[in-house]
């Protein structure tokens, strides 16, 4: 059985010796663990204002206190839309829903939320970055008037908010960077800053870190055959590679750096490495270059790697994430069918809706089904994104450490993590895409560091 | 080879126009003095899969096979359990009680009364070499049609042609997604028309459909890399004879990849399934018949279609579980007699294809391994 160690790409390795950019204007309240942070465009911005580094998202805009700051994009859903709309009054308010609105299901709406008597407000949940009355646009940094005519800070007329679940800097457990299928419900994102990569790329988050890819989405590679600032890619090579050309004016910057290698031929290096795209590669995101030996997908930023223990193990559409036996890792995902979209898939909220689904409410059938990742009692992870909690497994919420009953259990994203029951064998993803709407709404997906058909989207 | 096969060939006329369509003049053309075209290279010829739909017999307006009308879905049912009368209702007693039930279905009785497909004609195929009171006729008259499925699927909307959105959608995925690339090769091959003795290799291809274009329609002559990394739960191999240009293959555990969108990954394993089809050296085209778990179907189905999906085509998962685990007629449980397991019939067609095998696809990690086939029991 594979260690993680051995997973995915091997790019950690290929670019373990390359040059760290110092971002400028981070505040590093919080360092991650890893040997490359992505460097990112500096814009101007209001005072108290700046931007962390973070373990899977990337670097993050933050307020005063060094928290993650939020937006809510409006979202089209089955039924209507939810969400904030660009330069207008923020949608989440001091109200408190009670009713499900029917946006993201088969039935009609009206029907009697969970838990009413503990159930926050928006605004409860997502905190209002509130301006000062005088204050001052700055570049995309505008005040947007709420409802009670205070102001919100705004970025790029997205009202900006921080989370109730963000306890200190580097944590961006509200939500996340890495894009979902269709029928997710509408989240939240993180607000951030730009990457720092010239017009002809990208970066996308995916389940294994930050993914250069170009401008159009295919993946970027680079080749160990290559020297520092020098393409040996000639030839045979060319007919499986593409290298990534840079016009005749552009100029190196930062981390990017470019080569000529014909006369009149330049082409574009990261990290002093020449950057090439895969002649077979069909799909956005792909990994299957990095099969081909000396080969690797390219990240401006790797994610810390899961405790020790897990394991990667090959299944029918690419490579998940697996417990020490084998046994496929999921994740659960929940936000409820309020107007607010609020998450139901922490221990904090309601847990009907996981009950529902696990279990068919019945908590011990789900915990049979969907069992939590036990951790051992000294688990202990370098970074914020893996972590462990206590909890009372028939009640799914948090539970004192050492309690009567308690579990003591892993975490990614301080949510738990979970194997199913169904699956027999190390690669079996049994339950992926367990629950309503394809496990997107309420339900459960495989932990796919890689897919080779679906364009490696979470 | 000695002809042990004991299957009879369903030449009905639906699936006779199926072949009819496609088959066309230019493909006996194609076909050299020998019987084996020029696409036949070392005695193997590769084809892919660009159709498959359930085998649903219909009859204008559905009056001879559901004269009750067709099912309810989600939708009609949740109406009817919580009429809107004013009483006000949890989220949690209704919606989410209803969405248990897509996951945990029960054979305890309920309260709609599930319509099955009747009439006395189906496609399918006689898998149990018995004439059954419960058994049809296929539309060419061949009697002992083994297809439970059809009487638990036929008077829901969703596997109904044109318009039903899994009949639909399921083959427009199918095309889209190269997750659903699946192909069979041929070896042995020394005739499409007659040969007792070939082999049949299933694999999971990468690539595109070769389209004209329209787009619609499926060229012959494309290659396919075999996906040798991650397709090899979808390797099989089996035997077959050709018999006046019909392979008709023996019984073999297949595993068919069959995902929806919305970034699924899902699969249908057939037991005991087996091929009748019209081979050409640019389609093959017929009906593939076994037996599906009952369990595993219910899985795939709703780990495909969300019950939103469902609803657009009034299919009720725990109703159509209900119903399957009624019908089911293959496989009975070891231990209890009952039956685990319905039989079932799809309509297919293959295009010819160029298999490209590449060096790890033979080579295989770990977890790719091929399969070795077990002899279909019922």
């Amino acid at each position: 059985m594979r260690r993680l160690g051995s997973v995915v790409s091997g790019t950690a390795a290929a670019v373990a010796a390359l040059i760290v950019v110092p971002a400028a204007q981070a505040q590093d309240k919080y360092r991650p663990p890893v040997t490359e942070l992505e460097d990112y465009v500096r814009e101007p911005m209001p005072p108290g204002f700046g931007v962390q580094h973070t373990d899977v998202d990337g670097p993050v805009f933050v307020d005063a206190h060094g928290m993650t700051l939020y937006k809510w994009p409006l979202k089209d859903l089955r039924n209507g839309d939810t969400g904030d709309r660009k330069n207008k009054e923020p949608f989440c308010a001091n109200v408190k829903y009670t009713e499900n609105s029917g946006l993201m299901s088969p039935y009609p709406p009206g029907l009697v939320l969970p838990e009413l008597d503990t159930r926050p407000t928006c605004e409860q949940v997502w905190h209002p970055v509130v301006a000062p009355e005088d204050a001052k646009d700055v570049g995309k940094w505008t005040t947007l008037k709420r409802y009670d005519g205070t102001k919100q800070w705004a970025h790029d007329g997205l009202p900006l908010y921080t989370s109730i679940l963000d306890k200190k800097p580097g944590e961006v457990y509200g939500a996340t960077a890495r894009e979902t299928a269709n029928d997710a419900p509408a989240l939240r994102e993180p607000a951030a800053p730009k990457p720092n990569v010239p017009p002809a790329f990208n970066v996308k988050t995916v389940a294994t870190g930050r993914l250069l890819v170009n401008h159009v989405g295919f993946s970027i590679y680079v080749w160990d055959k290559d020297g520092p600032n020098k393409s040996n890619c000639y030839n045979e090579c060319l007919k499986d590679w593409t290298p990534v050309q840079a016009p005749q004016t552009a100029q190196a910057q930062g981390e990017w750096g470019i080569i000529e290698r014909a006369p009149g031929i330049k082409q574009w290096t990261y990290r002093t490495r020449p950057v090439y795209i895969r002649v077979q590669d069909r799909r956005f995101r792909s990994m299957e270059g990095s099969d081909v030996p000396g080969w690797h997908n390219v990240y401006t930023q790797k994610d810390p790697d899961p405790p020790q223990g897990f394991t990667v193990q090959d299944a029918r559409i690419g490579q998940v994430l697996a417990d020490s036996t084998g046994k496929t890792i999921y994740v659960y995902n929940c936000a409820d069918d309020a107007l607010d979209q609020l998450y139901c898939d922490h221990p904090n909220a309601p847990q009907v809706y996981r009950m529902a689904i696990c279990g068919g409410n019945d908590a011990a059938r789900c915990l049979a089904t969907f069992p939590y990742v036990i951790a051992p009692a000294n688990a202990k992870t370098n970074n914020l994104i893996w972590g462990t909690m206590w909890i009372d497994p028939m009640t799914g919420k948090k539970a004192e450490a050492n309690a009567k009953g308690a579990l003591h259990i892993w975490t990614f994203r301080d949510r738990p993590i979970y194997t199913h029951s169904g699956d027999i064998k190390p690669g079996d993803t049994n339950a992926d895409a367990w629950g309503e709407f394809n496990g997107y709404r309420n339900g459960f997906k495989a932990f796919w560091l890689r897919d080779d058909f679906l364009d490696n989207v979470s | 080879m000695k002809q042990s096969l004991k299957t009879k060939l369903i030449a009905s006329s639906a699936l006779a126009a199926i072949c009819a369509l496609a088959i066309g003049a230019g493909t006996a053309g194609a076909q050299s003095a020998s019987d084996v075209p020029a696409v036949v290279k070392d005695g193997k010829i590769g084809y892919v899969l660009t159709h498959r739909y359930w085998a649903v017999y219909q009859t204008p307006e559905g009056k001879v096979e559901c004269p009750k009308g067709y099912n309810d879905g989600p939708r009609e049912q949740f109406k009817a359990l919580f009429p809107e009368d004013g009483t006000k209702r949890t989220l949690l007693e209704t919606q989410l009680m209803r969405e248990g039930r897509q996951w945990f279905p029960t054979t305890s009785e309920e309260q709609f009364t599930f319509k099955d497909a009747g009439g006395k004609i189906s496609y399918g195929m006689d898998l149990d070499g018995k004439v059954k009171d419960t058994d049809f006729t296929s539309p060419d008259g061949v009697k002992g049609i083994d297809n439970q499925m059809y009487r638990a699927m036929g008077c829901i909307s969703n596997y109904r042609a044109p318009e039903g959105t899994i009949y639909h959608f399921e083959n427009e995925y199918l095309r889209r997604y190269n997750t659903n690339r699946f192909m069979i090769e041929l070896s042995g091959v020394d005739s499409l028309v007659n040969d007792d003795d070939v082999t049949i290799n299933s694999y999971r291809g990468m690539d595109q459909l070769l389209t004209d274009a329209t787009g619609a329609n499926f060229i012959p002559g494309g290659t396919q890399r075999i996906d040798g990394r991650f397709g090899g739960y979808v390797r099989a191999t089996w035997k077959a004879k050709i018999v006046d240009g019909v392979l008709i293959s023996e019984p073999a555990d297949v595993t068919i990849p069959a995902s929806a969108t919305f970034d699924t990954s899902a699969f249908q394993v057939f037991k005991g399934m087996r091929f009748q089809l019209k081979l050409t050296a640019e389609r093959a085209e017929g009906v593939m018949a076994g037996y599906v778990d009952v369990a595993a179907f219910n899985h795939h189905l709703n780990t495909s279609w969300s019950t939103h999906h469902q609803s657009y085509g009034q299919l009720s998962a725990p109703s159509m579980y209900r119903a399957l685990r009624r019908l089911a007629d293959g496989y009975p449980d070891p231990k209890t007699g009952e039956m685990t397991a319905i039989s079932s019939a799809l309509l297919v067609k293959f295009t010819q294809v160029y298999i490209d095998h590449p060096p790890q696809a033979t080579a295989a990690n770990g977890s790719v391994v091929p399969q070795t086939v077990q002899t279909s029991r019922q």
